[in-house]
């Protein structure tokens, strides 16, 4: 009996990267968690279904990962259309999901409830599901309004950033959470979470209200992990790196020089072996330049 | 003072007018020109609106300036706020946006205000045109009290006969009572402005209708330049440039680095 103990649910960053498989749905929190993508990158995974918007989703999309996307935007306010994910897709070579952010919060919560569906009034009269057949326009039974029935989204794993976790997978977001990441968390079957910092049960426990995820399945630490986004009260985005990336996808996708991409991942991601090499190539310095405010 | 206002600082402008104190204004990313209105009419007249950006809510009245932030993404932009993600969940509280004004942009903009995001092409599985996808304007133009259509180019292309799909709903295929009839409760499109023009819609029809034209354009580019029958009233005044206090504020203390003065 007294040598029983709590099991600590701590991963080393290769042991979660071995948990996403090829054919998997995963979703990607917000900042997006790019030490576990690295890895997903670097463990050459295809043929994902990936929940997710914007810039990392394009970055799973330009390694060759994604066979599909769930996606509300895959826009920022530097580029319209992110250039891998509209290549791709103009190419007939990437599937879409297509829906908005109240039918995707829909079906995450109809996955999180354990129902078939949710009902959701954004989206009728549009092309929505007509486009995605998944999404069924119903009559309410109780008012008889017309309303799209969206079906449960379930996933595989959920990844997902935050700032400290003890090794029991309590963790507690910095300033709140992205804001799809507890829809996310909830429709998840498992949940990694890298953090800045892994903290003792004793700190949690002096604020137990400001726990996000309870349980999570795996915790990484991963400090600086959410680079080249933020991290609230850790660092700001790295907007000459996200520009640079930008670049690369572009010229790799409407020059067709493939190489520019490889040569991205190369630099900023293959050829690193752990996080630490990573952090080790952009700098000490470059790192403290990105301190928040 | 200096330089005339530009095109963009005119959009800005028209919209900031436009806007009433105690609106709650949700301008999306990417929207430049919306993000300077809102601004702009926060400072000018409206102590009691609330700005919400990126699920962050706030009013800051008091400050002196409310510049634009350096970068689209800057987590940062969300310092001045009362709340976040108001609670959690963004859309927990459809119920209340009749206050709510919005603003959206499209690749494609039908006579009745339909707007897609979706993009170009026969074949939804293999468009020509990927678009950026619907974002929360579904959503949004559903339930909101008023939203306005800002648009970057005034071109056939994009002020279409109609949508190849439709991400929002507008005034749908027509009439006052088009969206009643869907079960959509918000108040539709008011405005759609362009480099060229201020449109609005019909009461009756609900078509889109030419309101002023911008200063040196003429009635003939806005006809040739888009690919339906716009409503021309008797009368098209020239949209008011802005005032002196209008341009001052908006360089001096929202678009520092001159995002609106620059294409």
């Amino acid at each position: 009996m007294s040598n029983q103990v709590r099991k600590s649910v701590i991963l080393r960053e290769e042991e979660a990267g071995q948990w996403v498989q090829s054919g998997m749905t995963i979703a990607i929190g917000e900042p997006a968690p790019m030490g576990l993508l690295r890895w997903v990158v670097r463990n050459k995974v295809t043929d994902l279904t990936v929940i997710g918007s914007g810039l990392a989703l394009d970055y799973l999309v330009a390694a060759g990962c994604v066979r599909k996307v769930i996606t509300y935007y895959a826009g920022s306010p530097d580029i319209a259309v992110m250039p891998a994910f509209r290549s791709e897709v103009e190419n007939g070579t990437l599937e879409v999901w297509e829906c908005e952010e109240g039918i995707l919060t829909s079906g995450l919560e109809a996955a999180g409830k354990g129902l078939p569906f949710m009902p959701w009034r954004g989206g009728v009269g549009t092309s929505l599901p007509d486009i995605n057949t998944d999404l069924k326009v119903m009559c309410d039974p109780i008012g008889g309004e017309v309303l799209i029935a969206v079906p449960s989204i379930n996933i595989d794993i959920t990844l997902l950033h935050a700032s400290i976790s003890d090794s029991y997978g309590n963790v507690q977001h910095c300033r709140g959470t992205g804001w799809l990441d507890l829809f996310l968390y909830r429709a998840a079957e498992r949940v990694i979470v890298q953090v800045e910092k892994i903290v003792s049960n004793e700190e949690i426990r002096s604020k137990p209200w400001e726990t996000t995820i309870s349980n999570a399945d795996g915790v990484v630490l991963l400090p600086y992990g959410a680079h080249p986004f933020y991290s609230r009260g850790y660092y700001v985005q790295d907007q000459e790196h996200i520009l640079n990336y930008l670049d690369a996808i572009k010229v790799a996708y409407t020059k067709s020089n493939r190489n520019e991409k490889d040569d991205y991942f190369e630099k900023y991601c293959n050829r690193f072996h752990s996080h630490a090499e990573y952090l080790d190539a952009l700098g000490a310095g470059h790192l403290i330049s990105l301190s928040e405010y | 003072m200096s330089s005339p206002a530009t095109i963009k600082e005119l959009m800005a402008v028209v919209l900031a007018r436009e806007l009433e104190d105690g609106d709650h204004l949700q301008v999306g990313v990417a929207l430049p020109v919306p993000e300077v209105a809102v601004r702009l009419a926060h400072i000018m007249h409206g102590p009691n609106m609330q700005l919400i950006f990126l699920g962050a809510r706030m009013n800051v009245h008091h400050l002196e300036s409310i510049p634009l932030p350096d970068f689209g993404w800057d987590s940062r932009s969300v310092r001045w706020a009362e709340s976040y993600s108001d609670r959690g969940h963004r859309f927990d509280q459809v119920k209340d946006w009749h206050k709510r004004v919005f603003f959206v942009g499209g690749l494609q903009v039908d006579k009745f205000g339909n707007i897609n995001l979706i993009g170009v092409g026969n074949d939804p599985k293999k468009l020509k045109f990927r678009g950026p996808a619907s974002v929360g304007t579904p959503t949004l133009t559903t339930h909101v009290g008023r939203y306005y259509i800002v648009l970057n180019n005034h071109s056939s292309r994009v002020l279409v006969p109609k949508c190849d799909y439709v991400s929002a709903v507008g005034w749908h295929k027509g009439g006052s009572d088009s969206r009643k009839e869907l079960g959509i409760p918000g108040g539709g499109p008011k405005l759609c402005v362009t480099p060229l023009c201020v449109m609005d819609f019909t009461d009756v029809e609900k078509r889109m209708r030419l309101v002023s034209l911008h200063p040196g354009v003429t009635l003939g580019e806005v006809k040739a330049n888009t690919g339906f029958e716009l409503v021309i009233p008797d009368i098209v005044p020239t949209t008011a440039m802005p005032t002196h206090d209008e341009l001052t504020i908006l360089r001096s203390r929202i678009d520092l680095n001159g995002l609106l003065r620059s294409g």
